[in-house]
């Protein structure tokens, strides 16, 4: 690594650091706004509104239906009342006719026609209702003359022996049957009326309640419909949030309708729980940086231990036999106590540069470079371990889009696990090639150690599940890399066959959008 | 037996070779080296010597293997292991196979000459066991 790279780094690294955590921290905030904002219309009131829309309309139903039943019933009674009117007045004609044509009693007449006035006068209201002014200019007068007529007639009778007595009888006779006549279809007339208004009373009542029910149906489908798909619809979509932030998405979730309701607090809740996962997150992945830095400490430790044996030698050298020295052997070694110290410095300098925390910057990243570095970072313990290791990788291979230290630390703990499943003399192959689908970069960590059993290798990702001794492995290695590889858009595939090894592929998308990516670079740039 | 100790030094680290070669030769030691394994496993099997010191870990042939080596040539040869800080374990392994001691790194020449000669004073008291040292 160039060493005029260095002294920029940690300070973009820590900008970088600050402003993804406060770029973070700004969206959360933007979407708990957002959120928040808008008018609130939750399913509580949305299922209260809906109830109360049918229940007014139930109600409308019921009132409507009270009231064409007690309109009929009225009806009804009226009718009655109207036909016995009309019953004795045509009694009263029977009898009348009955005076004409045989002379017989004229009382009886009378009798039914006071019943029939009695009638009248009991239901004068009703009667008004339904005649009208008719009552006081057609039938209540009809009647009277009709009556008086009557009583004429039979004071007539009572005195036999006036003059002109026929004659008399004739003319009332001729009015009598005019009003007994005009009467009587008059009364019917009124009575048919209200047979026919009756039935289309019926008739329409029967309509508004088939129409009614119709609506009411329709009604009731739509609601249930609208406040189960709205209610169904908003599970679904959290379910997908689940699913995403599961994959490593930690996204805040942004409003998607016009209205609050019950699901927005979820929303806050989960966009809250978010920040404190990626924190948590953030805390695992660095935490497990430092454990991987920890295995690295005794290689380096080691490899130190060259180097700074050499300036021993070669500085006591010197002071032992200096007066007896030419200028060229002391230049030589001074010579090789400059080149000793600078080679101790590199050694500690790759592991620092891994150690150092830093925030997540993504850019585009040569794969190859990136492997060989990591390699190099292991070797030591890798040399530790009596393992070697062989490397190769496919010519100018397209770049991929991703964070290096994260994608470093992935690589590590593989080759590290490779190590460790390595028996002494064991190698590990490391390849960087096109992956099998297009547009992605595989590189496989390949050992030919102990292998996975088969009943094991669907759980080797799971978080906490170690094969290792107590003490010597977390169980979040794998767990935390393939986080890691999934916030890049990328797999960890594993293959493994018990007794000839196991080959880890890390699949990752290469820049296949590279105006984002120059977007995304001024902006780190800009804050060094 | 004469004067002159013959000592064979094996370090992949040249430097090693380097600068011990002269600081022994200072005390009469009749020095080969050798930043090879494999060029100094074909001269222990050519020659043997009365102390070998050999590094433990370097690539392709570690410093075991070495100790295997010489044990089988010559039990009278003593063999001092190098070792870095990391691999006491190792160390105390070598010292069960018959390693004559062990020297960590960083050390001085001094340290080196201190070790070989006990190692001259051994081979003079054969009677002595190298064990006892180990203790």
């Amino acid at each position: 690594m160039p060493d005029d790279k260095q002294p920029a780094e940690p300070e973009r690294g820590q900008a970088a650091t600050v402003e993804g955590r406060y770029e973070r921290i700004k969206a959360a905030e933007a979407a708990r706004q957002a959120l928040l904002t808008r008018p609130r219309f939750s399913f509580r009131t949305q299922i209260f509104l809906g109830f109360f829309l049918a229940f007014l309309f139930s109600f409308g139903i019921a009132t409507s239906m009270v009231i064409t039943i007690y309109l009929v019933e009225n009806k009804m009674k009226f009718l009655e009342i109207a036909s016995e009117y009309v019953t004795e007045i045509q009694q009263a004609r029977r009898f009348e006719k009955n005076y004409f044509l045989y002379g017989t009693n004229l009382q009886d007449a009378l009798e039914q026609v006071y019943l029939a006035k009695t009638i009248l006068e009991k239901n004068s209201d009703e009667l008004l209702r339904v005649a009208g002014d008719k009552r006081d200019s057609m039938i209540i007068p009809h009647l009277q003359r009709y009556e008086e007529l009557l009583k004429r007639l039979a004071a007539l009778e009572s005195e036999p022996d006036s003059p002109r007595l026929n004659q008399k009888k004739k003319e009332i006779e001729m009015e009598v049957r005019q009003h007994g006549q005009e009467m009587v279809s008059f009364a019917q007339d009124v009575m048919t009326k209200e047979k026919e208004s009756m039935a289309r009373m019926v008739a329409r009542s029967r309509n508004i309640h088939v129409l009614s029910f119709a609506v009411a149906s329709i009604f009731m489908v739509y609601i249930a419909y609208f406040l189960g798909s709205s209610l169904l619809g908003t599970v679904n979509r959290f379910q997908g949030y689940a699913q995403r932030i599961a994959a490593g998405d930690f996204t805040p979730i942004t409003p998607i309708r016009r209205f609050r309701d019950e699901f927005t607090e979820l929303a806050i809740t989960i966009n809250q729980m978010l920040q404190e996962l990626e924190a948590h997150e953030a805390t695992l992945v660095q935490s497990h940086k430092m454990r991987a830095v920890g295995t690295l400490t005794a290689g380096v430790a080691h490899e130190l231990n060259n180097p700074l044996n050499n300036i021993t030698l070669t500085a006591h050298a010197l002071l032992e036999d200096y007066r007896e020295m030419n200028d060229d052997d002391r230049r030589e070694m001074l010579g090789d106590l400059v080149n000793e110290a600078g080679r101790a410095q590199s050694i500690i300098k790759n592991l620092l540069d891994f150690a150092r925390e830093s925030g997540a910057q993504v850019e585009p990243l040569d794969l190859v470079a990136l492997l060989k570095d990591t390699t190099h970072l292991a070797a030591n313990q890798i040399k530790l371990s009596g393992i070697k290791m062989e490397f190769s990788a496919t010519d100018n291979l397209p770049r991929v889009h991703g964070d290096a230290q994260q994608l470093q630390q992935v690589f590590l703990n593989l080759i590290l696990n490779a190590m460790d499943a390595s028996p002494k003399g064991g190698k590990i192959q490391v390849l960087v090639v096109p992956a099998d689908e297009p547009n992605f970069v595989a590189v496989k960590i390949i050992d030919f150690g102990s292998g996975i059993p088969e009943h094991i290798l669907g759980s080797i990702f799971d978080p906490f599940f170690t094969t290792k001794t107590k003490g010597k492995g977390t169980g979040l290695g794998l767990s935390v890399s393939q986080g890691i590889v999934a916030k890049h858009g990328g797999r960890i595939m594993v293959s493994s066959r018990e007794g000839q090894g196991s080959t880890f592929s890390v699949v990752l998308p290469i820049t296949t959008l590279p105006a984002r990516i120059g977007g995304n670079m001024p902006r780190s740039g800009a804050l060094s | 037996m004469s004067d002159t100790l013959e000592v064979l030094v094996l370090d992949d680290e040249p430097i090693v070779g380097k600068r011990l070669k002269p600081a022994l030769a200072k005390v009469g030691c009749a020095v080969e080296v050798f930043d090879s394994p494999a060029a100094a496993l074909a001269r222990i099997a050519e020659k043997e010597f009365d102390v070998v010191v050999t590094d433990i870990r370097m690539d392709e042939i570690d410093g075991m293997q070495v100790l295997e080596a010489v044990n089988r040539k010559s039990l009278r040869t003593k063999v001092i292991m190098i070792t870095g800080y990391a691999m006491m374990s190792l160390a105390r392994e070598a010292m069960e196979k018959g390693a004559f001691d062990f020297i960590a790194k960083p050390f001085t020449p001094e340290d080196l000459r201190e070790v070989i000669g006990r190692a001259a004073q051994a081979l003079r008291s054969p009677a002595e066991p190298p064990s006892a040292l180990a203790g």
